[in-house]
């Protein structure tokens, strides 16, 4: 493009400093809330005041900030579970599925332990807790290593195969939890029967021991793909499928690893959501929104470029914008749903600034205009 | 854009000169001030080491690129080459490496494909005739009907010569023409290319180290070394030796001692091996060989005769439909890839930049593709680092690779260092067998050098070799075993001292007529 005697130029980068990057995504954020404040405007809502309400609620204030903190666990486990495989170079768009069947399995152990029968059982948590997080990681894992083997022995595009599990999950639950279903609330509702609350999750305040996990997995992931011999070979395989084959690492078994740690994370997901979050204790019959939620773990894994540690802010931010938006929604009388719009433009506005992560616009002086091409005397 | 600016021209005139052309990219003066003429009817060679700016100029000979400084002249007359599209409408005619032709179409239709004259009515017989024609004068020996797809690289590269004829060009650009060809191929390409000079072409080979080449057929070379002209000078006064010189800036030796190493026990013994290719045929039918300690086992063939699935067999990489592999006596056949690296075998693959190195990795983490595994370099599951990158730090001065140092990202380096480091990651491990598998191919002659020295060294301390390459000279004067491949088989198995190279060029270009010869 040309203003007067300057030009606007794209220019390829040849190297993104992690400083450069966190200033694009700032700039993502800034930008992709200005394109909001049309909506509100357009809603008759002074922007500068909805924004206020949002981020007040979600981060300072004592009733929002504790679900802000549950929002983000979940989120960042649904993230972990889509950065492993991407790690690898593949996509785990089944992070739904795989949290609702570890939902399932979490209250399969208190189905064993004859929880449905009375509320009031006195279980022991110091054995059914971790049973119920063992189980939550099997179940993920092994939805999700349905798609990391069908990937590795026979090639099937791993997008389409977890996408089609997220619905068959969908379903399962749904046929599990409502009228006649082996997991159903004796008093119907198209609910799971609740949790004994002898095996409620440890808390620290409002949040449960998940933060621990969560955030220790921030670490352990790390270390995993920095100093390990099998974050090397998963790295490998992700940057070039052939040249990992080339130095010995089994193009079957990659595959089917990532998918299996992703799944067993995005289980604990359903774990947290649905056996540890104060207040919920059962599969509820919104169980989908909290499916839908999860996508937003790709976005975060996206945006933090499978960065373990950059994923924290993203998803503690996206997890307070879900819960400020439904919020304000409620609080000015909205007519739609604040809170997966605001995410949906902070999305495609982050996705859309990637672009800057490979080239810059610079402003150059041009010469004078060139001579047309061709023969000049 | 003026046309028929080389419509008049006689033999001896200039048809294009380039004046004080400079091109530069971020970091690099890519051209630096070259000056160059082509006469009508002459055959002038350009010589330059990859990164030299033989290609930037040749691009910018083709309209790919425009100079930042300097003038082009067709016919005398100065003009800005735009696009590809000017320099064809002029007459410049080029023949890429990497061919561009549409393989489910027929010889005829890549011709006549974006002719100006082949609008919406095709006349076939005409034009096929003229084609003919053509092929009849300068000696290609084409089928106009056959596919793209069912043609050897040699016959493509007389489809894109034909095609460059067939639209005008009075100016032909080869680039390596001669790299992929078998020695017969050759020898019909260079007379051909000697038919079109008579016809008053101008004709520029670019080439990197097929010096004799140079030599047999051109009238005058210009050497690049980088970016600049640092000689000129009629081919008649040009010797081999003094070319490499200007070429690489210092000595090059060409013939690497063959030093006799008496073979010890058999290393890799290959029985009755076959494999499919990747589009479903027999691609090996059956070989049998086998190379012991302190042996080079050279193969010889055209790239596409099987050379490939026999290196990828021998690392794991392909399945093996039949037969048998041992590594010291142990059945690996259906081994993993794995087990045969811990075995002691070691592999270069042809494809260095997307199977023998990892772009995004740091030369440490590259170095780490055949170390990861090694008990001296993983303890409990995590990798040494620290380690790989002091091992990688002595590779890179050991093996003088130009990087900056091992945490440079591979994509980098040039080819002839990432094949360096790719060399010196292998051998580092003291390999029983190494299996390279066109070594050299696309190096300058320097690099060329020096990886056929560290091989015979590796030989020299009792590795086995396999060696498999398209250059033939280079098996012949490595080679303790001379194996000519055509169609998945060997044609025979020769000692090294005994190869003949107009036998062994016969054998690999499929013609048995003058077998009993050696």
């Amino acid at each position: 493009m040309r203003i007067g005697r300057y030009e606007l130029k794209k220019q390829r980068r040849v190297t993104l400093s992690g400083w450069e990057a966190v200033s694009i995504s700032l700039l993502a954020i800034l930008f992709s809330l200005l394109l909001f404040s049309l909506i509100f405007l357009l809603a008759g809502v002074n922007p500068l005041e909805a924004y206020r309400e949002i981020f007040s609620y979600a981060f300072l204030n004592p009733f929002g900030l504790p679900l802000t903190i549950n929002r983000f666990i979940f989120l960042l486990l649904c993230t972990y579970a889509f950065i492993i495989p991407f790690r690898a170079g593949l996509w785990n768009i089944g992070m739904t599925g795989q949290l609702y069947v570890g939902a399932l399995s979490t209250y399969a152990v208190l189905l064993a332990f004859g929880a449905k029968e009375s509320r009031s059982i006195e279980l022991n948590p110091m054995l059914v807790i971790p049973l119920m997080l063992l189980a939550a990681a099997l179940g993920g894992a092994a939805i999700g290593a349905i798609a990391g083997f069908l990937k590795g022995r026979f090639n099937t595009n791993e997008i389409v195969v977890t996408m089609m599990l997220n619905f068959i999950s969908f379903w399962v639950v749904s046929q599990m939890i409502k009228e006649g279903g082996i997991f159903m609330n004796p008093g119907g509702r198209g609910e799971s029967f609740e949790m004994p609350p002898s095996v409620y999750a440890p808390l620290f305040g409002k949040i449960p021991f998940t933060i621990l996990i969560a955030l220790g997995l921030a670490l352990l992931l790390t270390f995993l793909f920095a100093k390990t011999k099998l974050g090397y070979q998963i790295r490998a395989y992700g940057h070039s499928p052939a040249a990992a084959r080339y130095a010995g690492i089994s193009p079957v078994k990659i595959p089917f690893l990532v998918f299996i740690l992703g799944g067993a994370l995005a289980g604990w997901a359903g774990y947290h959501y649905f056996a540890a979050v104060p207040g919920v204790y059962k599969i509820s019959r919104n169980y989908g929104y909290f499916g839908d939620l999860a996508f937003y773990g790709i976005i975060c894994g996206l945006i933090s470029q499978g960065n373990s540690l950059a994923a924290i802010p993203v998803a503690l931010l996206f997890g307070g914008l879900s819960i400020g938006g439904r919020f304000l929604q409620g609080k000015v009388h909205m007519s739609f749903g604040v809170d997966y719009a605001l995410l949906g433009v902070l999305m495609i506005t982050l996705v859309a600034f990637q672009f800057f992560y490979r080239y810059k616009i610079v402003l150059i002086k041009t010469e004078e205009e060139q001579a047309d091409v061709g023969v000049s005397h | 854009m003026p046309k028929g600016l080389l419509d008049n021209i006689k033999h001896g005139d200039t048809v294009l000169e380039a004046r004080g052309i400079t091109k530069r990219f971020p970091g690099v003066v890519a051209n630096d001030r070259i000056d160059f003429e082509m006469k009508a009817g002459e055959i002038h060679a350009i010589l330059g080491e990859n990164g030299a700016g033989k290609t930037t100029l040749m691009n910018i000979l083709f309209g790919l690129y425009q100079p930042d400084e300097g003038q082009i002249f067709i016919g005398g007359q100065e003009v800005k080459l735009r696009s590809p599209l000017d320099a064809i409408d002029l007459g410049i005619g080029m023949v890429h490496q990497n061919r561009k032709l549409v393989s489910a179409h027929t010889v005829l239709e890549n011709i006549i494909l974006g002719h100006p004259r082949a609008g919406a009515i095709l006349n076939i017989k005409e034009t096929s005739r003229e084609i003919e024609e053509l092929c009849a004068r300068y000696g290609f020996e084409i089928d106009l009907k056959a596919k793209v797809w069912q043609l050897s690289e040699g016959e493509k590269q007389v489809v894109e010569i034909l095609k460059a004829l067939y639209r005008g060009a009075k100016i032909l650009i080869l680039d390596e023409p001669t790299s992929a060809l078998a020695p017969p191929e050759t020898e019909k390409l260079l007379n051909s290319i000697q038919a079109m000079a008579q016809d008053d072409l101008a004709i520029v080979p670019f080439i990197t180290h097929k010096l004799p080449i140079v030599l047999a057929i051109s009238d005058r070379v210009t050497v690049l070394r980088r970016g600049r002209v640092t000689a000129r000078l009629e081919t008649k006064h040009a010797t081999e030796q003094g070319l490499a010189k200007e070429m690489v800036g210092r000595e090059v030796l060409f013939q690497i001692e063959r030093v006799q190493v008496e073979p010890g026990e058999p290393i890799l013994e290959v029985q009755n091996l076959s494999a499919l290719s990747n589009k479903g045929f027999m691609a090996l039918k059956g070989v049998s060989f086998t190379v012991r300690e302190g042996e080079i086992f050279g193969i010889a063939g055209v790239s596409g005769n099987g050379q490939q699935e026999l290196a990828e067999v021998l690392a794991g990489l392909r399945r093996a439909e039949g037969g048998k592999v041992l590594l010291d006596g142990v059945d690996i056949t259906y081994a993993p890839t794995l087990e045969r690296w811990q075995r002691g075998m070691g592999y270069i693959p042809s494809e260095r930049v997307d199977v023998g190195s990892i772009g995004d990795f740091s030369l440490t983490e590259n170095v780490a593709m055949n170390y990861y595994f090694d008990p001296k370099f993983v303890h409990y599951g995590i990798l040494d680092y620290g380690g790989l990158r002091q091992l990688t730090e002595e590779l890179i001065a050991e093996y003088d690779v130009m990087a900056p140092g091992p945490d440079t990202v591979a994509k980098n380096l040039s080819g002839g260092n990432l094949q360096k480091m790719i060399l010196a990651r292998v051998l580092s491990r003291k390999p029983r067998l190494v299996v390279a598998n066109l070594p050299t191919q696309g190096l300058d002659v320097g690099a060329i050098e020096f990886v056929r020295t560290r091989l015979m060294e590796a030989k020299k301390e009792g590795a086995a070799i396999l060696l498999i390459s398209e250059d033939l000279d280079e098996v012949l004067s490595l080679s303790d075993w001379v194996a000519p491949i055509y169609e998945g088989e060997f044609m025979d198995i020769i000692p090294g001292e005994k190869a003949d190279r107009e036998y062994v060029g016969a054998l690999m270009a499929g013609s048995r007529q003058v077998e009993g010869k050696a």
